[in-house]
Order: structure tokens, then C-alpha cells, then sequence
């Protein structure tokens, strides 16, 4: 019954990729979502029977590959962790099925589409069930590939390629350091199976390996080189170019893969390697810096922003630098809790900014929208519930989840921890600034579009409203309702061995003001933001004059892509140019093909001469050759 | 030097063939010369033959080059034939207008 | 042996000298009296050595019929009006030093292989000339000829006769406009085509046409 929560999306994947055309559409579009939902409500199932039961199991689909000392199976994985992801996964993924429905009615190619969620959502499964690195290496790329497919979509658009382009290679970065620490941990444990592997941990403490000429402790080494595969996946800093410009893909794309799923799975792949995470404490400082960093600049970022899906990716980079920076400071199972909740209320963002897309037929540019508040009702109510959950409102689920993280990191109490909690605090509060902007400047003020009537503007079906109303539920008592058992003080009891604690955490409370701070700091901000973008508009427009420079700076995104475009792509495409021009054409192909076909019309126009017609010329020939033959019979 | 030898005429004879072959392709002229260097070679050949059958005592060199003779005269007049008609034909026997072999 | 030495080396002088000048000469013409000279020594050089037979015959053959077909053909083809460079031609004459080159090494080569016999002791007798013999070399000639290379001498016989037919059909043409007889065709005229009556009326005349 398990597995059918794995092979469920994969037959509906290929029943709508392959024959879509005969099934036709609206049939294709049915199964899917009927495929994955059941395959929803199945997971539900399996996460109740781990929190009553303690149910764990891992069952071998099949053996896969049986070399040596390498033994890697087909494997489901079902434990506390898996679970959460299973529920996590399979309930997104057939909400955004439903709403895609909607979102998708103009497009011509439903069945491919739906064929590529399907097939995103078991390449995911596979990735989360897995109980070894291949499998999961297996639906890591398997996940990278169904983004690329799903962003570049509308194939004929030429920014969609690129996009899509990008984001396969940006991945392909990360994904080269997390080979490399598969391949070393092969080669340190001879396995690669989770158990083996996490039971061998503590008996290289000590080893140090060289690695470029410098002696790095072997843990340290893994850490950092898995850390690698899930900064590219988790569009952490530095790895981070590419998820902006996957708001090139439909939305219900960006809702599910870079929202709650895809973009998760960096965060995954720390939380279940905590075995090896604890006995590294440089690599998890690491793990916090950057959290933290790609926090903050994400959310400067999307302070400026007037895309409505690229401030809404940008506050998922900077969610997911919550959660590890949430990992790195120890706190494994508050980083999965926020892992939990975001999904919830990112993907009601995200649709529901699918929703105000729809409703303004294509735009997305915020400064062309406006004062539809009654016009959308149901989207306003519930785009305003994602957003108190996302910026931590009090009682609501991003409060619980995101407060604890800042908490947590205060309690680690070395210096690394103070500074994350204080940019954390500083983050959240620029986050609901954002946040808030983009709603008021979506609702509120004045109506702005020069295309389309206010009139114009609707409601956005049934069928693309429930998900919505779904979601809104699961991000309004998510928080409230798993908060005990995530991250309570005996959440071990849930947790069990899927998350490996060193130490145990601390179950002190940070002093009262601490804790107030951050809810204190996101209520204020609302009216702050009114007055900002609704009220005085030209207050912004002034600090914008003024400090012209930071604009630009953070309105270029930090200038990430310019300096990626001088040190790499640019010198990438002069080697691309210099290997193709001079090795390829000039030197392969000279001493190749080319080469040799103007060499063999070059020598016979030479050997041509020889056939001259002239009678003397044709005896001087046989005469050189008697002579030579005279030579070497007597020579010899 | 004095006393002539088999040699002496084999060498003669080795001159003789040399000039004959240099005839061949060192001339600009007409293909009578060729023909007649032709001639020359077989000459040389003759003398080859007879002075080793001289020599040795053994009358089978003489024999042979009756035959040569024969053969060389037949060789000879075949040649010519087939210069006359190119001529009619072509109207020309000099040797660098005859390229109708051009491949 | 003097004698025989100086006759040598005038004829073997006479001989190389003119086949130079077969080559050489501008004059096609001189070319064919130059082989013909050639030919003559060569001769004397076989009836000094002892092959009198052989010497004769060339004479006969090689100079009575076979040079004086070059000299028909030279004459009949005007050759002999064309102004012969051997230097100077519009084509490179880069290839002269490479064909002396060439020839060089080939006479060497003969040179050596004559001069590699030198050193064999059995193989170089100076007093082996058959000067003497109670038969003459014709008639010993003769005995081999028609008894051991009776089969041969045929065949040479049916190359003269082959070479002779194919000299004919090469150069054999019907020339137009020249008025033969043809006996056949005069024996086997019917009446029909020699004799036409025709019906002249007065004053008239007949037109006949050839």
C-alpha cells in the first residue's frame, strides 16, 4: 500500500505524457490529480500511523545495483522524517494538480504539463523514501530535471529557455560538490546505505584527508561537499541566481517546485544526514552564516522588487535561509517544522498570486495593479492569511515555527548564534514590510492598469479557489496544531532516530523580551507599510532619491548575475568559442574529415600532373622507377 | 686498358643503352627521335649479347639477337605506322602537342 | 692485340659519338644519317669480334630497311622544316639535370654490376675470342639456327608477317577523288547499267551525265 503513494504520480505521469493525446485532456487532467490526490490521502495515512503507532519500515522495491563492496537497493523508507515529506509533497502537489486545472484551461498542452507535476511529484517521492545516497542522488536529478521541464514550458519563449537553462546549470553546480561527497563517502565507509553509513560516523572522527593540498577533517569535508548539492537546490547565496528567473514557469510551477518541494529537498538532505552534521561543528557555523546571509539578502531584495512571483521567490530564498540556518545552529527538527509550515502558506502565496495573475489576464508587474480588494474577494482573504502566516503573526503557523528559530539560535549562545538571532529579528522584520507591500500595493491605492477595465478583472474559478481554501486551513492551525509534536520538549518521542541529536537541545526559554521582539517588530509593521505604499507614496519615492545607489544596488540583486556574467559565463563562453573555432574546427576537424578531404584533393590535383598525356614524360616515370629497383636489388 | 675484355664491351654497351634511354624523355622534338632511341637501346642490348656469346663460346647470345634483329625491325615499322596515321590525324608529331593521354 | 685495341676504341668512340648526336642534333634528318653511322660502326665492331654473320646482317637489315623507313617517314612527315630546340622550350627544362641525374645512376649501376664481375677470377678470359674455327661463323650459325631454334625462327618469321599486315591496315586509306579501277565491278556490269536508250527528238541533243 506504501509504495502505491510512490508509483501512483509515476503512472499518472506516464499515462498523461505518453498518452495524452488519445485520453484527451480534460481526462488527462482528472487522472493525474486523481492519481496524486489518492496518493495524498494514502501519505496522510501512513504520517498518522507514525505519530500513533511509531510505524517504520523500509521496504526493498528491488535490488539495483550489486558491485563489490557497493550494494544499493530500490528502497521506500518510511520514518518520522519521510513521512512529514511524504505528507508534505503529496498534499501540495495534488492541490496545485486541482488548481492547474484552472490556472492551465487556455493552454494547449495540458496533458504534458500535468504529465511533468506528476512526474516532478515522484521523482520528489523517490528522492524523500530513499534510504541511500544514490537513490536520492537519483531523484535529486530527477527533481532538477522535471524543474527544467516545467520552467522552460512554453518552450517557444525565448526568456523561458534560458531560464530553464539556467537553473539546470546553477543546479548542476551544486550537484557536482554533492557527488563528490557521495563518492567520499563511499570511499571512506565502503557503503552507501543510511544506516551503515550513519553508524560508522563516529569512527572517523580524527581522520583527516587531503583535499587540494590542505588537510581537512574527513567529516568536515563530507559535510561541506553535501552542503554544497543543497545550497544549489535551496537557492542558497551565492547558488541562488537561478530561482528568480524560474518565475519564468506557469504558477502553479513555481508553487509547487519552488516553494514547497524542490527547493525543500537542500533542507531535507541536512536534516536526514544530521548523523553527520553533528560531529561537524565548523560546517554547521557555515550552514548558519549562510542561512542567515541568504536570509537577509533575499529579503532586501524583494523590499524592491515589483514582479509579484519574484518577491514572492524571494521570500522563499530567504524562508529557506530560516531553515538552515535553523539546522545549522542544531535545531534539525525546528527546520523541518518550518519546512512543514512555509509549504502551507508559501504555496497559498504562490497560487494565490497565480489567482491575481489570472484575474489581470497576464500581468505581473505590482505597479500595474491596484485597489481590486473588492473585485477578488476570496483571493484577497486568503492572499492575506498566507501573508500574516508567513511574516509570523501571532498564533498563526509561520509565528511558531519561525519565532522558535530565532529562539533556538539565541539559546546556542556562542557568538555565530547571537549575531543569526539578530539578523534574524531583522529579517523578519523586513519581511513582513515586503510582504505587507506586496498586498497593499496588489489591493489597495488606486487601479493602475492601462490595459484592462476594473471591470474586467474576476474572481478566479471553484476549481482554482478550494486549493487555496485548502491550503489557507493548513496555514492557519498547521503551526498550532503540530507544534508539540515537532518541536516540543519530548519531541524525541516523535522524532526517534531520524534526527540525530549530539546533544539534546536546550529546553530553556530565551528571556521574555526576546521573545516578544519579533511579534512586537511584525505588528507594527503593517501600519508602517500602509502608510509606506498606500497612504504617502512618495515617501519611498524619496528615500529611493535619496539613496539611489543602494536602489540600484538591491534592485540589481546585489549585482549577483552581473559578477556570475564577468568571472564565469563570459570567460566560459570565450573558452566555448576558443574550443570550438580552434580545437574543433581547426584542429579536429583539420586532421579530421575536413583535413583529409582537402589533403586528398590537394594530393590528387598534385598526382593529376603525372597523367599529362606526354608520351616522354611517361617513360621518364617507368625509367625512375627501373632505376630505383635496379638500386635496391643492388644494394641488397 | 690494353688488353680489351668482355668489359670493355659491356661497358660500350652500357653507354650505348644510357644514351638511348636519355633520348627518350630528354628530347623536345618529335617522336621519331623516341623511336629511334628505341633503336639505340636495342642496339646496345645486341651488343651485349653477342660479345657474351663471344666470350663465352656459346652461340645461343648470336642466335638471339637474330631474333632481336627481327624484332626490332618489325617494332620499328609498326611504330612508324602509327606515327603516320597520328599525323594525318593530328597533324602534328611534336612531342609536346601529343598530350591526348591527359587523364 | 694492338690492332684490335685501336680498332675498338675508334669504333666504340664513333659509336657513342654519333648515338649523342642521334639526340642531339636540331636537324631530324642529321639525327637518322647520325644512326645510320651508329649502326655502321656497330657492325664493324661485330665483324672485328668475330660474329661476321651477325655484322652483315645488321648492316642489312638495321641500316638497308630499317633506317631507311625512319628516313621515308621523316621526309613524308616534314619534320624536317621544324625549327628543334633542346634547350630552350616554353616548359621548364628543370627536368634535364633530373633526368641526367637519372640516367647516371642507371649507367652506374650497370657499371657496377659489370665491374662487380671484374673480381670473379673464371669469368673474364681475354683469350676467348673464337677468332679461329674450322667453320665459319655463318655456317655454324646456320647448324643451330634451323635445328635447336627452328620453333623460334618460325615465330620470328610470323612477326614479320604480322608487323607487315598491321603497317598496311595502320596507314591504309581510301583516297576520294581518285579515279580506279575496279575489275570486278567492270566484269560484272549488266547490260541494264551500261546501255540506256533514249528517244532523241530533232534538233535536240542529249544531255548525258557522268
Amino acid at each position: 500500500m506504501e509504495l502505491s503513494i510512490i508509483f501512483l504520480p509515476l503512472i499518472a505521469a506516464i499515462t498523461a505524457g505518453f498518452f495524452g493525446r488519445f485520453i484527451g485532456d480534460r481526462n488527462s487532467e482528472i487522472l493525474t490529480s486523481l492519481l496524486v490526490s489518492i496518493s495524498a490521502i494514502l501519505s496522510i495515512y501512513v504520517f498518522y500511523e507514525v505519530i500513533a503507532n511509531n510505524y517504520q519500515e523500509n521496504i526493498v522495491i528491488a535490488k539495483w545495483i550489486s558491485s563489490g563492496s557497493l550494494d544499493v537497493n530500490w528502497s521506500m523508507n518510511i520514518d518520522p522524517l519521510s513521512s512529514v515529506m511524504l505528507v508534505v509533497v503529496t498534499l501540495v502537489s495534488s492541490l496545485v494538480h486541482i488548481y492547474s486545472i484552472g490556472y492551465m484551461s487556455h493552454d494547449p498542452h495540458k496533458p504534458r504539463f500535468m504529465a511533468y507535476l506528476s512526474l516532478f511529484t515522484f521523482a520528489m517521492l523517490m528522492l524523500v523514501t530513499s534510504d541511500n545516497f544514490i537513490q536520492l542522488f537519483f531523484g535529486w536529478e530527477g527533481v532538477g530535471l522535471c524543474s527544467y521541464f516545467l520552467i522552460g514550458f512554453w518552450f517557444k519563449k525565448e526568456s523561458a529557455n534560458a531560464a530553464a537553462i539556467k537553473a539546470f546549470v546553477v543546479n548542476r553546480v551544486g550537484d557536482f560538490g554533492f557527488a563528490l561527497g557521495i563518492f567520499l563517502i563511499f570511499y571512506l565507509f565502503g557503503t552507501v546505505n543510511y544506516d551503515e553509513v550513519f553508524q560508522q560516523i563516529p569512527t572517523i572522527t580524527d581522520t583527516n584527508l587531503n583535499f587540494l593540498g590542505l588537510e581537512i577533517g574527513a567529516i568536515n569535508l563530507i559535510c561541506f561537499l553535501l552542503f554544497i548539492g543543497a545550497m544549489g537546490k535551496s537557492a542558497q547565496i551565492f547558488l541562488h541566481t537561478w530561482l528568480p528567473d524560474a518565475m519564468e514557469g506557469p504558477t502553479p510551477v513555481s508553487a509547487l517546485i519552488h516553494a514547497a518541494t524542490m527547493v525543500t529537498a537542500g533542507v531535507f538532505l541536512v536534516v536526514r544526514c544530521s548523523p553527520i552534521y553533528e560531529y561537524s561543528p565548523i560546517i554547521l557555523n557555515l550552514i548558519t552564516i549562510i542561512g542567515m546571509t541568504t536570509a537577509f539578502f533575499a529579503a532586501t531584495v524583494a523590499l524592491v522588487q515589483t514582479d509579484i512571483k519574484k518577491i514572492i521567490a524571494y521570500s522563499t530564498c530567504s524562508q529557506l535561509g530560516y531553515m538552515f540556518f535553523a539546522a545549522g545552529v542544531g535545531a534539525y527538527n525546528v527546520a523541518m517544522f518550518h519546512l512543514f509550515t512555509h509549504a502551507f502558506f508559501k504555496a497559498l502565496l504562490f497560487l494565490g498570486s497565480g489567482s491575481v495573475i489570472h484575474a489581470f489576464k497576464d500581468e505581473q508587474n505590482i505597479n500595474h495593479m491596484g485597489a481590486v480588494w473588492k473585485k477578488l474577494p476570496y483571493t484577497y482573504a486568503l492572499m492575506i492569511i498566507g501573508t500574516l502566516a508567513l511574516t509570523g503573526f501571532p498564533f498563526l503557523s509561520g509565528f511558531y515555527s519561525k519565532d522558535a528559530i530565532i529562539e533556538f539560535a539565541y539559546l546556542k549562545g556562542n557568538t555565530a548564534g547571537y549575531y543569526a538571532a539578530g539578523v534574524g529579528i531583522v529579517t523578519a522584520f523586513l519581511t513582513s514590510i515586503y510582504s505587507w507591500r506586496l498586498i497593499f500595493k496588489t489591493f489597495h491605492g488606486e487601479y493602475n492598469n492601462k490595459s484592462i477595465k476594473i471591470e474586467e478583472t474576476h474572481e478566479s474559478p471553484l476549481v482554482m479557489l478550494i486549493p487555496l481554501i485548502i491550503l489557507s486551513i493548513g496555514a492557519i492551525f498547521a503551526g498550532f496544531l503540530f507544534k508539540d509534536l515537532f518541536i516540543s520538549h519530548d519531541t524525541n518521542n516523535f522524532w526517534a532516530q531520524s534526527i540525530f541529536f549530539l546533544e539534546p537541545l536546550s529546553t530553556e526559554h530565551p528571556p521574555i523580551w526576546f521573545l516578544l521582539l519579533t511579534p512586537i517588530l511584525v505588528l507594527i509593521s503593517i501600519p508602517v507599510a500602509y502608510y509606506l505604499f498606500v497612504k504617502n507614496k512618495s515617501v519611498p519615492e524619496e528615500i529611493v532619491k535619496i539613496n539611489r545607489p543602494l536602489y540600484e544596488f538591491l534592485v540589481n540583486k546585489w549585482y549577483f548575475d552581473e559578477l556570475y556574467d564577468y568571472i564565469i559565463v563570459n570567460p566560459s563562453k570565450k573558452i566555448g568559442l576558443f574550443l570550438w573555432k580552434i580545437c574543433d574546427v581547426k584542429i579536429i576537424d583539420g586532421f579530421g574529415p575536413d583535413g583529409i578531404s582537402s589533403i586528398i584533393k590537394k594530393v590528387s590535383l598534385k598526382a593529376n600532373k603525372f597523367q599529362s598525356g606526354f608520351i616522354y614524360q611517361y617513360a621518364f616515370v617507368m625509367l625512375i622507377g627501373f632505376s630505383a629497383l635496379l638500386t635496391y636489388l643492388i644494394v641488397n | 686498358m690494353v688488353s680489351i675484355g668482355l668489359g670493355h664491351y659491356l661497358t660500350l654497351g652500357a653507354v650505348i643503352f644510357t644514351i638511348g634511354i636519355i633520348g627518350i624523355f630528354l628530347n623536345r622534338k618529335n617522336i621519331i627521335v623516341i623511336l629511334m632511341s628505341i633503336e639505340l637501346i636495342l642496339l646496345a642490348v645486341n651488343i651485349n649479347l653477342v660479345s657474351f656469346s663471344i666470350f663465352l663460346d656459346d652461340l645461343t647470345g648470336q642466335v638471339f639477337t637474330l631474333f632481336i634483329l627481327t624484332v626490332a625491325a618489325a617494332e620499328a615499322a609498326i611504330g612508324l605506322a602509327i606515327i603516320v596515321v597520328y599525323y594525318r590525324n593530328s597533324g602534328t608529331i611534336r612531342v609536346e602537342e601529343i598530350d591526348k593521354l591527359k587523364g | 692485340m694492338i690492332a684490335h685495341t685501336i680498332f675498338f676504341y675508334t669504333f666504340s668512340i664513333i659509336a657513342v659519338v654519333s648515338a649523342i648526336m642521334v639526340t642531339v642534333s636540331k636537324n631530324t634528318v642529321h639525327s637518322v644519317f647520325f644512326l645510320i653511322l651508329d649502326f655502321i660502326s656497330i657492325s664493324c665492331l661485330f665483324i672485328m669480334i668475330g660474329a661476321e654473320f651477325l655484322g652483315m646482317i645488321m648492316l642489312i637489315v638495321y641500316v638497308g630497311a630499317v633506317a631507311v623507313l625512319f628516313l621515308f617517314v621523316v621526309m613524308m612527315l616534314n619534320v624536317a622544316q621544324q625549327k628543334n630546340e633542346w634547350f630552350t622550350s616554353q616548359e621548364s627544362s628543370g627536368h634535364i639535370p633530373v633526368g641526367l641525374i637519372i640516367s647516371a645512376i642507371i649507367f652506374f649501376e650497370l657499371i657496377i654490376v659489370i665491374g662487380g664481375w671484374k673480381y670473379k677470377p673464371d669469368l673474364f678470359n681475354t683469350n676467348n675470342l673464337n677468332l679461329s674455327g674450322a667453320t665459319s661463323n655463318t655456317h655454324s650459325l646456320g647448324q643451330v639456327l634451323y635445328t635447336d631454334y627452328i620453333h623460334i625462327f618460325q615465330l620470328s618469321g610470323m612477326i614479320l608477317l604480322v608487323a607487315m599486315i598491321g603497317a598496311i591496315v595502320l596507314t591504309f586509306r581510301q583516297r576520294s577523288g581518285v579515279k580506279r579501277q575496279s575489275y570486278i565491278k567492270q566484269i560484272s556490269r549488266e547490260r541494264s547499267e551500261g546501255v540506256q536508250v533514249v528517244n532523241v527528238e530533232s534538233n535536240k541533243g542529249v544531255k548525258i551525265d557522268g
